[in-house]
């Protein structure tokens, strides 16, 4: 398509009218042709009917009429339905490509544009300004098309039946159109208004869910409730005018067009009289003139969607009307692959307010060095990472890799020999997986990067996570999958015998730490409820949700002795969780510890509420049920705002085997109890390996029984599985089921996954503990120096004794540069640095 | 407080209850309010470490702060020669109050050297909860000046001899 070449921002509206639609609107055009023949078609028949079949009294001349007439109308609905749908496909179509092609469009723009554009404006842009823009393109050709023939046709009928009444009826339209793009300018003017302070109340309200945290925790819920109140006053300002000018032209128009029958009274009903006019020929014509109001008041319409749609489209095209600094990909050659080599002469960067960020910067890397920068933050340390990377525009200078000028590439040249590692990783929803294939995918998706891309093998996927220190954390996520009933049986097998192996290894060493599932004993860190019925259920009913609601339950808890000494330990859980958390925000981290949930919070401090007034036997039917539910959530090692009494904990061991032998009489099928070669498929594969839970979160316990759980993995051979499995984990919005950590490890896996010619890390492993950081450094030691070169911004100084070259920079120069020893030995800046002014 | 955690254990008392009355002994919080007093028993959770184990180590940021219920913890000090123990703390010692409030890589490693039940408390976690109560921050920073006036001071009586070799060294309340 020839239009795609100019950037969508400089197209007109009308380009988008033909654009991949062409063929919709020629057949438009067809159908109206045909529409506005049926349409005409009863007039003459009602004229034929009145002054032929009814003045001659023929019958069979009346049913032919009449049969012509219904027909038509019945043409007549059915392709005008046809319009309608092709006119929505059309505008739901230009819609979508007008949206896709502005969202590549902005997907380009340089970062410097983001500074100054909220999320929220540019969803708004997408979302809502293009809607009626759509519309529009829908409506251009088949309204004016068909409205304008159809008017034409009955005017010229009109003319043909009475020229004199004709010329009259028809004179007030032109008064309507003096007037119409006087009031169609204050529309416009208030319209435009509308779209920036849309804009702006976008861009607030995604600045506020991005800000939750800061908002929640300084409860700043007034300052950030004003500012939004403010503004949605004043958007319904701006939006009563809009709608006042528009329904003012509706008004306007609906008034002149109603004078029209009036003028055909007057001067038709004279003539008339006189006898200078046909009754029939008069009739003929007022109901002529009444079906010109239809097609009049859609083309006004379609003038106004026009209007709107062109105020919209245009404002919002202006403000992404900024063009990309790089050209995405070569259309004449290939992408290159660059020799590693870095040199960079006499480079600066001023920003737009003429802030000289970077001054004359000069430093050259022969491929495979290591090059590190350091100095105090907004020394230009990561500015000049960002330039050399492309993702700034150096003012002025040079920057060169493997000898070519780095703003004279295209992405796709920089995408293929560089791997890039930002200071705050941007993780996306998705899976651990996706996010770890993501560098490589894009590089691979550039349709002419030499054919070389392919997808990495699971193998390589491993060795990544090994490599930045993911890979545990990702044993993790799969070990606590929970694997469905029917679910890869061999797993399952294998995970039993597992289960057996630990017991026999590592249960003695363990048991500290782990609390086995064992039949005679009580299970601190899980609930009531599992601890008496101690398996599985098979059925709904026995799900734990559902226990404090089924009758059969409740009525097994009465004949154990255990409802009201539940009950009593439900209140207190109640009374001591509700004045904790009584006054803290809804944080989930203060509901870790928690019987009660987030969002039950409010249901309970109602209970609590009730409890001061009444005494247990004196509650309802309902907060009975409440107190009981959360009676039996309550696990003592976890929950520890109530203790377990030592007498219920002995009714709750006697309740097990008799709901045991209860529910085995009863529904032998209902439930399937933990036993040592029956998996547990409501639980984590963790959980069944242990067949039990851990009772310490501490991370050196984790450790201790991730190594004995690893080396049982690795004899069954099935570590790679689990870590597979862990590899489907979902990270959640920007990745906010990870830590810091575990983000900034998935971004450098990510990035050595692609196994890039030129690495540039801006203080990638700042979120790293000591380990991590030390293995990371150790890689691109060991086995990355001499071969690929690293640009790396570093804040910690005690990992860059390894570096070919340190550059210490300040106010945006670099003012030492060599090995680290070297600039030790110089006591100059770096030697200030590590060990403070002297 | 022995006896309390192992009450606790058979049930007499909730782990709340307890870590709440030792919160009430410890200086750093001991001035605080009863409602806040109550936020931080409830995000405090006990731990149990064997002898060998470490509590945190030397140049790792694990942000939490300890409070010895039980046991005994050897201070170790890593240098290029390997560990020295530098001494051992017994219970009712509270570690770590400065690495709850900011970021920080311990200088030193903790050791447990029997079996050590501690109390512990997150920095993320104590962050959370003190920025609900916004009162609290100025009356912990007053806390922690005075332990280390009190600190130097106890230092200076207690070097009052060999004043020639610390007179380099001291002036830490002067910060």
């Amino acid at each position: 398509m020839a239009t795609l070449k100019t950037p969508v921002v400089k197209r007109s509206l009308f380009s988008w009218i033909f654009y991949q639609n062409a063929r919709l609107q020629i057949l438009l055009v067809f159908i109206i042709f045909a529409v506005v023949f049926a349409r005409v078609l009863p007039l003459e028949m009602q004229k034929r009917i009145v002054n032929e079949a009814i003045n001659l009294g023929k019958i069979d001349l009346l049913l032919y009429y009449c049969g012509i007439y219904l027909a038509s109308v019945i043409t007549a609905a059915v392709l005008k339905y046809g319009i309608n749908i092709l006119e929505t496909l059309i505008a739901q179509r230009a819609t979508a490509h007008m949206r896709k092609a502005l969202y590549h469009h902005i997907l380009t723009l340089p970062l410097n544009f983001f500074r100054n554009t909220q999320p929220g404006a540019v969803v708004n842009a997408l979302i809502n300004e293009m809607t009626v823009p759509g519309n529009f393109v829908g409506m251009s050709v088949a309204a004016p098309l068909s409205n304008l023939l159809t008017l034409l046709a009955f005017a010229g009928y009109l003319i043909w039946l009475n020229p004199l009444l004709a010329c009259v009826s028809l004179s007030i339209y032109p008064i309507v159109l003096l007037l119409l793009p006087l009031l169609q300018r204050k529309v416009n003017k208030t319209n435009k208004k509308r779209v920036d302070q849309s804009r702006r109340v976008s861009s607030r309200i995604a600045e506020s869910v991005t800000g939750i945290h800061e908002i929640q925790g300084n409860g700043a819920f007034g300052i950030e409730g004003r500012k939004f109140d403010t503004m949605i006053d004043k958007l319904l300002k701006i939006r009563i005018i809009w709608s006042l000018y528009r329904f003012g032209i509706k008004s306007m128009n609906n008034f002149f067009t109603s004078l029209g029958p009036f003028l055909v009274f007057i001067l038709g009903g004279y003539l008339t009289i006189k006898g200078q006019l046909e009754l029939g020929a008069l009739v003929a014509f007022l109901s002529a003139q009444e079906k010109l109001y239809d097609p009049w008041k859609e083309l006004i319409e379609f003038y106004q969607v026009y209007q709107e749609g062109r105020v919209n489209y245009d404002r919002t095209m202006e403000l992404f009307d900024v063009a990309p600094e790089h050209l995405l990909t070569s259309e004449d050659r290939d992408s290159y692959d660059l020799e590693n080599s870095i040199e960079v002469k006499n480079l600066s960067f001023i920003t737009d307010d003429g802030i000289r960020l970077l001054d004359d910067i000069n430093f050259s890397l022969d491929p495979g060095e290591h090059m590190a920068l350091v100095g105090f933050s907004g020394s230009g340390k990561s500015t000049l990472a960002l330039c050399v990377g492309q993702l700034y525009k150096y003012s002025s200078g040079h920057a060169t890799i493997g000898g070519k000028e780095v703003s004279d590439l295209t992405k796709e040249d920089m995408v293929r020999n560089i791997g890039f590692i930002s200071q705050a990783p941007f993780i996306f929803q998705g899976t651990i997986r996706d996010n770890l294939l993501y560098a490589v995918s894009a590089a691979n998706s550039s349709s002419n990067n030499g054919g070389e891309g392919r997808e990495p093998s699971l193998d390589d996927m491993i060795s990544g996570l090994q490599q930045s220190g993911l890979f545990i954390d990702v044993l993790r996520f799969g070990l606590n999958t929970v694997i469905h009933k029917g679910r890869l049986p061999e797993l399952v097998d294998a995970i039993l015998r597992i289960r057996r192996n630990f017991k026999a290894e590592y249960g003695e060493e363990l048991s500290k730490w782990v609390e086995f599932y064992t039949e005679d004993k009580y299970l601190y860190y899980s609930g009531i409820s599992n601890n008496l019925i101690f398996g599985t259920s098979n059925t709904e009913a026995f799900t734990a949700s559902r226990l404090a609601s089924n009758d059969y339950f409740m009525k097994f808890l009465n004949d154990a002795d255990l409802t009201r000494p539940l009950l009593t330990l439900g209140a207190e859980l109640t009374v001591q969780t509700v004045d904790i958390l009584k006054n803290l925000p809804p944080d989930e981290l203060f509901f870790e510890q928690s019987p009660i949930g987030l969002l039950e919070l409010n249901t309970y401090k109602e209970v609590a509420g009730q409890l001061k007034k009444k005494k247990l036997h004196q509650l309802g039917r309902e907060p009975r049920r409440k107190l009981l539910e959360l009676a039996l959530r309550f696990a003592p090692g976890r929950h520890k705002m109530a203790a377990l009494p030592g007498l219920l904990e002995t009714l709750i061991l006697e309740g097990r085997s008799m709901f045991h032998d209860l529910i085995l009489k009863d529904d032998p099928d209902a439930i399937s109890f933990f036993q040592m070669d029956e998996y547990i498929h409501s639980q984590t594969i963790l959980n069944n390996i242990l067949f039990g839970k851990t009772k310490s979160a501490n991370p050196e316990v984790q450790e201790k029984i991730n190594q004995s759980i690893i080396q049982l993995l690795i004899e069954e051979e099935l570590l790679e599985t689990i870590v597979e499995i862990g590899m489907s984990y979902e990270v959640g919005t920007k990745g906010d089921k990870l830590s810091g950590g575990q983000r900034q490890k998935l971004a450098i896996a990510r990035a050595l996954l692609k196994h890039p010619k030129i690495l540039i890390m801006d203080e990638a492993t700042s979120a790293l503990d000591n380990k991590s950081q030390s293995r990371i450094q150790k890689l691109l030691e060991h086995r990355w120096k001499g071969k690929n070169t690293v640009i790396a911004v570093v804040h910690r100084l005690d990992i860059i004794k390894g570096y070919n070259k340190v550059a210490v920079m300040k106010a945006g120069k670099i003012v030492e540069m060599g090995s680290y020893i070297e600039l030790i030995e110089k006591k100059g800046t770096l030697y200030e640095l590590e060990y403070g002014k002297k | 407080m022995n006896s309390n955690t192992e009450k606790n254990e058979s049930g007499e008392f909730s782990e709340f209850q307890v870590n709440l009355n030792l919160l009430r002994d410890i200086d750093f919080f001991s001035g605080l309010p009863l409602d806040a007093l109550k936020v931080f028993a409830y995000l405090c959770t006990q731990e149990v470490f064997m002898p060998g184990q470490y509590l945190f180590h030397q140049n790792d940021d694990d942000g939490s702060a300890y409070y010895v219920i039980s046991g005994t913890t050897t201070l170790c000090y890593a240098e290029e020669t390997g560990e020295a123990e530098v001494r051992d703390y017994r219970e009712e010692t509270f570690f770590g109050s400065l690495s709850i409030l900011t970021n920080m890589h311990r200088l030193f490693s903790l050791k447990a050297k029997t079996e050590v039940r501690c109390m512990v408390i997150s920095r993320q976690k104590f962050q959370k909860a003190i920025g609900q109560f916004p009162g609290l921050m100025p009356r912990i920073i007053k806390t922690i000046a005075n332990r280390i006036t009190r600190w130097e001071k106890q230092f200076i009586l207690d070097h009052a001899g060999n004043w020639p070799d610390c007179r380099d060294h001291i002036g830490i309340s002067l910060i």
